[in-house]
């Protein structure tokens, strides 16, 4: 499992797939970075540094970016095989087609996290460099709101899986990852609390948590039923790809 | 008798139509089998069920003995293959994607890369881009690949495609020191018989998913009828010379001045002799077949 995992590392090399973390990391840095600048209320009273504000608007960014370079990931990963003809040979390994999914999924998983985790460091860093001083609290709230990000985001991954060895180009993900991030964008301006229950917006669950003072106070009373519907999409969705991938008869797309 | 691979009454159907039909395919230890048929005749589909990546509608395939269905894995460690194109990561290199597939067949040593490049002749081409290779270095890197992991089984589907006279020439030769050295067996698909025909010991001819005829290549040389063809300044006259003098019946008159001669093959001087002494003058004469050309448009019904 760790070779398959290794090779599909291997395929990414001089890829533009790395462009696409950037695409997610730069801005989720630039709106964080914000925080470090003085701010003043509208009072007129100055307002002290705030690293929760600045994990909150990374969070948003990410969240909302999210979907539609996560689903052109998968989208890419899945596709090339059938676009570079490199699927006959991938399938002539003597080992099951679900492996190579997985492994797929597990890329992904991993492009994820640096998308993620990248704009955290830089936060944290930043933070360091600029006040000097570091609210480990803080940081600890940041971190799990990080790691939820990450699960959460994974969830619709098979969705965009399916999507692509069925179409076998990278368009129907590049059209529902964007059609989703504008729509999360709307959302999450708006700080809307039941569009979680959207699966794409769950990963936004964990970020408007965060926010806690900067937006409306409470817990989401839509959590429950928004992780309800992302499982139930995660385990639908990945059952689907399993089943099609291993029984598709393979023509290399041509 | 060792037989690599067998199948039984394959058939593939693509809704109602019926692309490769209850083929019976043999192929023994050290046989460079060649599948010859036209465009669309079955080929490719036949190969694709060979390798397990589409499912045959009826009927089964059996290799190294045992059947593919539930063996499939222990059987694809012993086979090179190339399926209809040699496809590979194009933002990659030669080497990085012979590592990928040293990896994936768990080859340990990384010298094998190396050699095998060597073999098909890219040593010098192995850090470019496979972006950059023509189609025919593309082969070439495919057929490394097959060769990599030591297989017993070459599965080639149209190898020669996009290689210059040359290459197809160094291929050929390939494949021959391969079978010589190595005993490996090889399946190679073409749609042309003269490609076919220099390197197979036996060739299986399929026309539009039907296995027409699996022959050993001598069985099919002495099918194809060899003749004497005589060009003369008076056909009609030659003729009644060689009946009456010679006793030479089995002939044909293919255009007016020009015979075909079926008997007497090792005869040609004694033959131009008479005709001569008769006053005919005897333009050409040459030894020629049926060539294997016509037998397989025959065979095919493409005249
Ligand atoms: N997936 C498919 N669906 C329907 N028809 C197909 C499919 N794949 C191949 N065919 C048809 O099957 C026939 C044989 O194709 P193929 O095996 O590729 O021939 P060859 O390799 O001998 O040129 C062709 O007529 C082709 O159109
Ligand atoms: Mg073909």
């Amino acid at each position: 499992m760790f070779s398959v995992f290794y090779t599909e590392i291997m395929k990414l090399k001089n890829t533009k797939l790395y462009w696409l973390v950037l695409l997610g990391v730069l801005p989720a840095c630039l709106m964080g970075s914000k925080a470090l600048f003085p701010k003043i209320s509208p009072a007129g009273i100055p307002l002290a540094f705030d690293m929760q504000d600045m994990f909150y608007s990374q969070g948003m960014v990410v969240t909302i970016l999210g979907p539609a370079l996560f689903a052109l990931m998968i989208g890419y990963i899945i596709t090339r095989e059938y676009q570079e003809r490199t699927i006959n040979q991938l399938f002539s390994y003597p080992a099951s087609r679900i492996i190579f999914f997985i492994a797929k999924l597990l890329v992904v998983f991993s492009l994820i996290v640096l998308t993620v985790w990248l704009p955290f460091v830089f936060s944290i860093v930043s933070t360091i460099l600029v006040k000097h001083h570091l609210d480990v609290s803080i940081v600890w709230l940041g971190m799990k709101m990080n790691i939820m990000i990450c699960i959460l985001s994974f969830g619709t991954i098979p969705v965009a899986a399916a999507l692509s060895m069925v179409g076998k180009t990278i368009m129907p993900n590049a059209i529902l990852g964007s059609i989703v991030s504008i729509f999360a964008g709307i959302s999450e301006a708006g700080h809307s609390m039941h569009s979680i229950l959207f699966p794409w917006l769950a990963p936004y669950w964990p970020v408007r948590n965060l926010a806690q003072g900067i937006a409306q106070p409470g817990p989401n009373p839509y959590a429950a039923p928004a992780l309800i519907i992302l499982i139930f999409t995660f385990v639908v969705s990945l059952t689907f790809c399993i089943q099609y991938y291993n029984r598709a008869d393979v023509h290399s797309g041509s | 008798m060792d037989y690599v691979l067998q199948t039984y009454h394959l058939t593939k159907r693509y809704k109602d139509k019926v692309v490769v039909n209850d083929l019976n395919m043999t192929i023994k230890t050290g046989d460079i089998y060649g599948f010859l048929g036209q465009n669309g005749a079955g080929k490719t589909t036949t190969l694709r069920m060979l390798m397990g990546l589409i499912r045959p509608s009826a009927g089964e395939v059996e290799l190294f003995g045992a059947e593919l269905n539930g063996n499939r894995n222990k059987a694809l460690e012993r086979i090179g293959a190339i399926i209809e194109y040699p496809g590979f990561y194009l933002n990659l290199n030669a080497v990085d994607n012979l590592e990928i597939h040293r990896r994936l067949m768990g080859m340990g040593n990384k010298e094998c890369i190396d050699e095998v490049l060597t073999t098909v002749g890219l040593l010098d081409a192995k850090h470019q881009k496979v972006r950059n290779y023509s189609l025919g270095m593309k082969q070439r890197l495919g057929i490394a690949r097959a060769l990599l992991h030591h297989p017993e089984l070459l599965i080639l589907d149209e190898p020669t495609n996009g290689l210059d006279p040359g290459g197809i020439k160094e291929i050929r030769q390939l494949f021959l020191d391969l079978t010589k050295q190595r005993g490996i067996t090889f399946i190679i698909s073409s749609h042309l018989l003269s490609e076919v025909e220099q390197v197979a010991n036996r060739i299986g001819i399929i026309h539009q998913g039907r296995l027409l005829e699996e022959i050993d290549y001598e069985t099919l040389q002495k099918k194809t009828r060899h003749y004497l063809e005589i060009k003369v300044d008076d056909g009609q006259r030659a003729a009644y010379v060689l009946e009456q003098k010679l006793n030479i019946t089995d002939y044909l008159v293919t255009e007016p001045g020009i015979l075909r001669l079926y008997e007497q093959l090792d005869q040609p001087e004694k033959i131009n002799l008479t005709l001569t002494k008769n006053d005919i003058g005897v333009k050409k004469i040459v030894l020629s077949g049926d060539s294997l050309e016509d037998y397989f448009l025959k065979l095919t019904g493409g005249e």
